[in-house]
């Protein structure tokens, strides 16, 4: 019968036997480097909430104040998460900026939820379809809403870019509330115009570089860049810790502020504002 | 439990790639190759699954008589043209004529003429920009229009003065704002990557 010692040894002997046949694809110097920026990396997400840059992202802490108004009026918002898709056949970076969408599409979601307000979601992916399904039936359970998820409505409006644009611009007019938060292409511009269209309030957001002018030009809030992984990280900071940063960002440049009053009068010979604000 | 079984999986699968990414290696880039054949198959099933629900939601359309019933019909038509064209024995397929014929005589003009309308939609977005905030959307038409006026096809002293200016232009400011933005936008990729890979998920609770 094998002890445990045995049973060590044939596991490291197998490790061993593994990393014997292996060899480094990149040689060295580059898997070292890919491993350091790994590590620098947990320890960004070790602390994923943005703490210096906190503000209003994308108008999104005004998405409380748009759904009552939208219950208010009786109309719908409508969210569409972007025409990059999870499954489609776009660079790995365009699909992110689709999962990065759904903790803001939550955020509508509940906030939805608990004025009574309906909502259309719309994707050109299956997949992205799914998710964002999943997303607005677990804002209803958490918001104990269960019974308004019918009102909602989740919808796959076919595969392709000019699908998605051709759908907006085809669309009756929303007057609540939009969102298109994603990834988007050179039908941005057509997309985010027929989400626009009458719509109360709106809110746009994309990494794509090529497409940052189409949503400064369109939306009221927008979310550029890398905004677009910054806001959900600010939409789950509580109210006082928003607060605190936007002191202290406050305090920074001020402090700033006197640093460069204090050196020019120091510069021209004027009075010590340093010795001043000490006592001296 | 429901919520640490895809996140294992996630966290796994994301690391075997990871692995082979870096490492070489006959069983590991087998096991990463057969995850990415399932990952086809799944977008594969996924889009026969996306037509179906498609399909399903617009024949619901006609039979209750809600929404836009010209436009389902349009739609229900033209995806049974499609796979008609793709199914009929001897036709090949995706490179079928008929579905040849669909795309390219079709399908490719419609997407043209749809992306033609972007010029007349740029006037409205700008129209748009100056009402929300025109101070930026200002500076950004003055910049367009600097833009356009330095790449005009001139010739002369003049016109190699603007070329050259042009290219200052496109190389260094412009460059540096693009640069500055693609940099930004591939750490906090990076950094969302890293998140859903070690199962940090982006949930937010109120």
């Amino acid at each position: 019968m094998p002890n445990i010692g045995d049973l060590i040894g044939r596991v490291v002997g197998v490790l061993g036997e593994v990393l014997g046949s292996s060899s480094l694809r990149l040689g060295i110097g580059p898997t070292l480097a890919i491993a350091g920026i790994l590590l620098i990396l947990l320890s960004l997400v070790a602390r994923p909430t943005s703490r210096w840059l906190t503000r209003d992202l994308g108008r999104l802490s005004a998405v409380g104040r748009s759904m009552a108004l939208a219950a208010e009026s009786g109309a719908s918002v409508a969210f569409s998460l972007g025409t990059a898709g999870i499954v489609r056949s776009v660079p790995a970076a365009a699909r992110l900026q689709t999962l990065a969408a759904l903790p803001i599409l939550a955020h509508v979601a509940r906030a939805a939820a608990r004025s009574g307000v309906p909502m259309e979601v719309t994707t050109n992916d299956p997949v992205a379809a799914m998710l964002a399904e999943s997303t607005v039936l677990e804002a209803h359970r958490g918001t104990e809403t269960l019974e308004r998820a019918s009102r909602s409505r989740i919808a796959y409006i076919g595969e392709g870019r000019a699908t998605a644009a051709a759908h907006a611009l085809a669309s009756e007019p929303r007057p609540g509330a939009a969102f298109v938060i994603g990834g988007l292409g050179e039908e941005g511009l057509l997309l985010l115009d027929g989400f626009a269209r009458d719509a109360r309030s709106t809110s746009f957001g994309t990494a794509a570089a090529s497409q940052a002018t189409s949503v400064l030009l369109e939306g009221e809030g927008t979310l550029i860049g890398p905004q677009l992984y910054q806001a959900p990280s600010d939409l789950g900071r509580a109210g006082h810790d928003r607060i605190a940063v936007f002191a202290g960002n406050r305090l920074a440049w001020i402090s700033l502020a006197v640093l460069l009053v204090g050196s020019a009068l120091v510069a021209v010979g004027g009075a010590d504002l340093a010795s001043f604000l000490v006592g001296h | 439990m429901r919520r640490s079984l895809p996140a294992t999986l996630v966290v796994v699968v994301g690391l075997i790639l990871l692995a082979d990414f870096v490492i070489v290696n006959r069983s590991l880039a087998a096991v990463a190759g057969t995850l990415l054949e399932y990952l086809v198959l799944l977008a594969a099933a996924a889009a026969i699954a996306g037509g179906l629900a498609l399909a399903m939601r617009h024949v619901g359309d006609l039979r209750h008589a809600r929404g836009d019933r010209p436009g389902s019909l349009l739609l229900l038509a033209g995806m049974a043209v499609m796979l008609v064209g793709g199914f009929f024995p001897g036709s090949g397929g995706a490179d079928g004529p008929l579905v040849r014929w669909l795309v390219g005589a079709l399908l490719a003009p419609l997407v043209a003429a749809l992306f033609a309308l972007l010029f007349f939609f740029l006037l409205a977005a700008a129209r748009r920009g100056l009402r929300l905030r025109s101070r930026e959307t200002t500076v950004m038409l003055l910049a367009a229009a600097v833009a356009l006026i330095l790449l005009l096809p001139l010739g002369g002293v003049a016109g190699r003065w603007l070329a050259a200016v042009a290219g200052w232009t496109l190389d260094v400011p412009i460059g540096a704002v693009f640069r500055g933005l693609l940099i930004g936008v591939a750490i906090a990729t990076a950094v969302a990557a890293a998140r859903i890979l070690l199962a940090i998920d982006g949930t937010v609770e109120e």
